[in-house]
């Protein structure tokens, strides 16, 4: 659901309106607007509260904005703030008004209190107003000179308030080089704090565009710079402090020695009560050692301690925090926690998403010296009240098998397991032992033993009753009754609702025919009968797969089913490593929390730095979701589409290797091939677009007609493609991809960036009628991704014009 | 960077909103969120830290209350957290407490405070201390004094000194007309027994707590006589770290008025107080359940408030327990809780009864934990003893006080 934009002068029905308690609230300040009777201030004071209250719970009170700025002439300093806040918040709306309220802010700005002078300072440029701004340059210039540091301070973050209202007006008065001096000279560390988050910020955004203010903004991680920050790290308060530890963090400094200085000098900054410094300096430390093997081990040992502190010491929402960070680092390094396991031991009262991200650091750190102790203490959650972490926990158990850590006792658990009887129990546990037995044969005897004895009634869950039908197909030989179980499940074919079952039905009596044919020709007639018949598509084509399978050649048939198997040796990894480093390298920020590097949430291309544009910034985000299922679906598209025109060879292997629990090892390969392909990423598969669909070569489109539609259009594409290391190469800057995309009549519109990240945004038109195509891509050149994202006038066209737009990006650098 | 800050009542309505840059984040993201935390079964189970479609929200939830921050950019996850516990921990302390109520009579407190805690996003000052000196507390004094001096503004004339002096947590010129500080070891034991009755994991989670009222800027030296037990510590910024890397002393200037000095945690305790043994036999659709509590490890002070909870299994259908001390109640949710105070002299409390199951199962095979609480007074399980505090740099000698007290954390009996 996305929140319905801008409502803010919109109060939600269920709210009173409040009209005629506002016009009263009218009255009465007008009245006391001249009055200097004594007590004046006190009933004003009772008013303002009144009107805060009402904009609080969303009453829209500004008619009262010209009474409440009469009424603000006092000395009373409660009332100013009441009525700053007031101001602050519907001056924007109000631009005409809010000149009212310059007048007295002014005034306050050069007021004796030093306080009333930073309040004043930071309501004026709270107001927000473009074309107020030229009353805010003078208070601020003298309030980053003001003798008081509260001022300064106030001023600092002032003028970060007026680049953002207008830049221009900013850099005319001169602001970022007096920010730089504060920032180098003021005795005060608040104000040296507030001028870096303001110069990172103005530096950043002004980068792209000026060359000047990209080397101002490398002169800020200059070693002068970092060094004069560094020395006085203890002034800073906390918050300031992460603010600096965050900025250390990008000086590459040039040698060891200045490495292990830094890193003396921070030592203590692991011990400090804030946990937004602990780990802000924790990053720090490792992204200094990363080249440092040795050393980064040692790191590791000496975060530990805080870390694992950390955890315990905090709210349950700081714990979370850390543990996810944690959990990065256990992942990436987990023999150098296998020690400290206990500390991953699951509390009762702890919610879910704790004890889930534990119990997979427990599974990590599982070696031959804690096995026993991790699965005993993980059994214990089996029998635990809180299903979701019981069924997780048997998972965990399974996994640390497959790791061959004492396999043969954790067997018997499993097996203990299947005679607790409870069915989620069950389930879970049939499909571990499935999985077990696809990577250690071996121990077939012992499981098939205790399998026979389970009734298929007793299994509902679907991916139970798969694993319960594979096995019973795969070990028909040593199982008694596997023809009698598989024929009982084939009689109740029409009540089964997964189609995922029918189709391990299918494949497990096929497999038993070969091996018991006299027991079970009738159900494999009456199997294949009802997969002919059955209305879903994959469970009738295999069935008729089979049925020609077997008229062609029963020989052939059997070798199809029943190959000579190899044993997985590695199963398929959920994460990559290559995502796990980047997620790394952006330690201590949000990415790890979503566990997914910051480019596959958002949209921007740096963290930190404060940069969105008003509108697009809300946009870009509410379109993340949708990209997200829209990419899911074109990988469905794309697979059905594609598979009529793969080559015949292929096409058999996809067959075969559609039976998911064949040794996925010995097809691997080559099934990775053709997903490859199918994702579109290869060359070779992508069928000649240019047949399908033809550009117009002379397109044309403005960028604001641009703007409307990129905001306007849904995004029908978004793929990850790939460049070509010559690619990379020639990617020195965006002109070079801009020239390259136009000889495919795909034209920019707009390039930015450097080296390793660069954003263009394209469009195209089709030939033939004014339909168009937009393209963000997003290029890092780094990793030779490229990240597409297609708006399309016409939809339909636009899986066409993705294919076009990828080739075109592929061949780039080639020539 | 923050952009916004909520804080929700427990029906989810909007108590106050602060926006904090340019970008105006609507308030109806709250009723986004709203939605999505009153979907989750277990409000318990929202998570911190989540991504709505236009931005992403740091949640805590204090009291009933839900403070509610918003983002559009990356940044350290830790800093947004950190932040609303802060801003939590401060309200809380200026309101003698967090509900709805509270904070509806005093929003104007509340936007003052947040006023001075954050600006344009970035956090300014946290600091209790500093606070206090820029914005009153609406406590029962400053109402008197109000009256008395006729100035009923809450805000003080001046500026703290802190601002500009060299020690950020701390005013310059303080005088109290008697001078004391009092330490208080606060421990936490988490521990847990697994169903073999083995002791797999004990641990002591500890905070050293100071309450200082010191006149000028004091110079305070506390020494540990077993620092060598401590696993691993945190401090509050105002400890030099030197003198602890060398020495094991703390040196430092205390803010004023009560504050966590340090918190540490000792790993591997061998042993626990009490015991707690729950035992379960199931028969046919009856389950008898008897749970025996006592001391293990006399730790030479009483164990009081002594709470053993746990939660029924789904299949129980009813249950009939007795304690022969204390009291049992079984709640709604089917929580039972026995509670049972102080553990008497002269016989062990013990819990028994049967639970009957619902038709159909024949034995109990999802099995309770149990978590007990309880609290000991005047003792340090850890064994840390402080061996002394020397006050440097005050006029006249202060009066200084120990106390020590350890309670139950997660302290949990599986069965």
């Amino acid at each position: 659901m996305v929140p319905p934009a801008q409502s803010q002068r919109s109060p939600s029905p269920s709210q009173p309106s409040g009209k005629g308690e506002v016009s009263d609230l009218k009255m009465q300040l007008r009245q006391l607007a001249g009055s200097r009777a004594p007590g004046t201030d006190d009933s004003k004071r009772d008013l303002f509260k009144k009107v805060i209250s009402y904009m609080t719970i969303g009453i829209d009170v500004s008619s009262v904005f010209s009474e409440m700025v009469m009424c603000s002439a006092t000395s009373d300093i409660v009332l100013k703030k009441m009525c700053y806040l007031y101001v602050g918040n519907y001056a924007k709306y109000n631009p005409d008004l809010a000149l009212l309220t310059i007048n007295f802010l002014q005034r306050d700005c050069k007021d004796e209190d030093p306080m009333i002078r930073g309040l004043a300072l930071r309501s004026l440029g709270s107001l927000r107003v473009p074309n107020l701004v030229e009353y805010l340059v003078g208070p601020l210039g003298a309030g980053l000179k003001d003798g008081n540091s509260y001022v300064r301070m106030v001023a600092a973050v002032g003028v970060l308030k007026l680049y953002h209202i207008s830049a221009s007006t900013c850099f005319d008065a001169d602001f970022p080089a007096l920010l730089k001096h504060l920032l180098l000279n003021d005795p005060d560390a608040q104000v040296v704090a507030n001028c870096l988050s303001a110069l990172q910020e103005i530096w950043g955004q002004e980068a792209s565009s000026s060359e000047e203010a990209a080397r101002e903004r490398e002169a800020l991680i200059s070693k002068p710079i970092i060094y004069y920050l560094l020395n006085r790290i203890k002034e800073f308060s906390e918050w300031a402090q992460c603010t600096v530890l965050e900025l250390v963090s990008k000086y590459a400094p040039p040698d060891s020695n200045e490495i292990f200085d830094i890193m003396n000098l921070l030592e203590d900054r692991l011990q400090h009560a804030n946990g937004a410094v602990v780990l802000a300096t924790i990053k720090l430390f490792l992204q200094l050692t990363l080249s440092m093997t040795d050393v980064h081990q040692q790191v590791y040992e000496r975060i530990k301690a805080p870390l694992l502190t950390l955890v315990s010491s905090g709210s349950p929402e700081q714990s979370y925090a850390v543990l996810s960070h944690l959990h990065l680092l256990v992942m990436r390094a987990p023999m150098l926690f296998a020690s400290d396991y206990k500390h991953l031991y699951c509390q009762y009262n702890e919610p879910f998403y704790v004890k889930k991200l534990k119990l997979e650091m427990l599974t990590a750190v599982a070696n031959e010296s804690n096995t026993y102790e991790i699965v005993t203490e993980l059994c214990e959650y089996a029998a635990n009240v809180d299903i979701p972490i019981a069924r997780e926990s048997i998972r965990a158990v399974g996994k640390i098998a497959l790791e061959q850590y004492d396999v043969n006792a954790i067997v018997d658990r499993l097996l203990q397991f299947l005679e607790m009887e409870k069915d989620y129990v069950t389930a879970e546990t049939l499909v571990l032992v499935k999985d077990l037995l696809r990577k250690y044969p071996q121990w077939s005897h012992d499981c098939i033993a205790v399998i026979g004895n389970i009734s298929s009634n007793n299994v509902q869950e679907p991916k139970a009753k798969a694993a319960l039908i594979w096995m019973l197909g795969e070990y028909a030989q040593d199982m008694q009754d596997a023809p009698y179980a598989l024929e009982g499940l084939i009689d109740d074919w029409e009540d089964e609702t997964s189609p995922e079952v029918r189709l391990h039905l299918l494949t497990a009596v096929m497999k038993c025919f070969f091996r018991r044919p006299p027991e079970t020709q009738k159900a494999l007639g009456s199997a294949l009968a009802a997969g002919l018949a059955d209305m879903h598509q994959d469970v009738h084509d295999r069935a008729l797969f089979y049925y020609r399978l077997l008229q062609h050649n029963i020989s052939v048939a059997n070798s199809v089913v029943n190959p000579t198997k190899q044993a997985v040796s590695v199963f398929a990894d959920t994460q990559s490593s290559e995502i796990k480093d980047r997620i790394f390298d952006e330690f201590n920020s949000l990415s790890v929390l979503y566990q997914k590097p910051c480019y596959m949430f958002t949209d921007k291309e740096h963290q930190g730095p404060f940069a969105f544009s008003e509108e697009l910034g809300n946009l870009s985000i509410g379109v993340d979701d949708q990209r997200v299922e829209a990419n899911e679906e074109d990988l469905l598209l794309s697979t059905t589409r594609k598979e009529d025109s793969l080559p015949q060879q292929t096409q058999g292997a996809l067959l075969v290797s559609l039976d998911q629990n064949e040794p996925a090892a010995a097809h691997a390969q080559q099934t990775n091939s053709v997903i490859d392909d199918l994702f579109g990423l290869g060359l070779s598969s992508s069928p000649s677009p240019s047949s399908l669909l033809k550009l117009n070569a002379k397109a044309v489109l403005d960028p604001t007609t641009f703007q409307q539609k990129w905001r306007q259009l849904p995004v029908s594409t978004s793929q990850e493609g790939s460049i070509s290391p010559q690619g990379v190469a020639a990617m020195t800057t965006p002109q070079a991809l801009v020239r390259h995309m136009q000889v495919h009549y795909i034209h920019c519109i707009a390039s930015g960036g450097q080296a390793p990240n660069f954003k263009l945004f394209f469009f195209a038109q089709k030939a033939d009628e004014p339909s168009n195509f937009l393209v963000e891509c997003i290029i890092n050149t780094s990793t030779s991704k490229a990240h597409i994202k297609i708006k399309a006038d016409d939809e339909s066209a636009s899986q066409a014009f993705s294919a076009l737009f990828q080739s075109a990006l592929s061949k780039f650098g080639m020539a | 960077m923050l952009q916004c800050i909520f804080l929700l009542s427990d029906s989810g309505e909007v108590m106050l909103e602060k926006q904090l840059t340019g970008h105006r984040v609507d308030r109806s993201i709250c009723a986004w969120f709203w939605e999505q935390s009153v979907s989750q079964p277990d409000s318990f189970k929202v998570l911190p830290v989540i991504a709505s479609p236009t931005h992403y929200l740091f949640q805590i939830v204090r009291e009933g209350i839900t403070f509610l921050a918003c983002t559009q950019v990356e940044m350290q996850p830790l800093m947004g957290i950190e932040f609303l516990c802060r801003v939590a921990d401060v309200l809380s302390d200026y309101l003698g407490g967090l509900n709805e109520d509270v904070i509806k009579d005093n929003f104007v407190i509340v936007y003052e405070l947040l006023d001075e805690m954050i600006d344009n996003g970035f956090p300014l000052t946290t600091e209790p201390n500093i606070l206090r000196d820029m914005i009153a507390p609406p406590n029962i004094v400053s109402k008197m004094l109000s009256v008395v001096t006729g100035n009923t503004s809450n805000v003080s004339d001046t500026l703290p000194g802190a601002t500009s002096s060299c020690v950020p947590w701390r005013t310059t010129q303080l005088k109290h007309a008697n001078n004391d500080v009092y330490v208080n070891l606060v421990e936490e034991l988490d521990a847990i027994i697994n169903s073999d009755g083995v002791l797999v994991k004990c641990e002591i989670f500890g905070v050293v707590e100071v309450n200082s009222h010191l006149s000028g800027i004091p110079d305070l030296t506390l020494s540990f006589a077993n620092p060598s037990i401590l696993n691993d510590v945190q401090f509050h910024p105002c400890i030099r770290f030197r003198p602890w890397e060398s020495e094991k002393v703390l040196s430092f200037v205390p803010p004023d008025g009560l504050f966590k000095l340090m918190s540490y945690r000792v790993k591997k305790l061998r042993n626990t107080p009490i015991y707690v043994k729950p035992q379960m036999s199931s028969e046919s659709g009856t389950c008898r359940l008897s749970v025996m509590v006592g001391i293990r490890n006399d730790p030479g002070k009483a164990v009081d408030s002594l709470v053993v909870q746990f939660q029924l299994p789904h299949c129980v259908s009813s249950a009939n327990l007795t304690a022969n001390h204390g009291t049992v109640n079984i709640l709604a949710d089917k929580t039972c809780s026995w509670s049972i105070g102080r553990i008497p002299k002269d016989k062990a409390p013990q819990m028994s009864g049967t639970l009957v199951l619902e038709d159909g199962v024949e034995q109990l095979q999802v099995k309770p934990t149990f978590c007990v609480g309880f609290k000991i007074m005047g003792v340090a399980l850890s064994g840390l003893k402080i061996n002394k505090l020397d006050v440097k740099n005050l006029p006249t000698p202060a009066h200084k006080g120990f106390r020590a007290q350890t309670e139950a954390g997660q302290y949990e009996v599986r069965s």
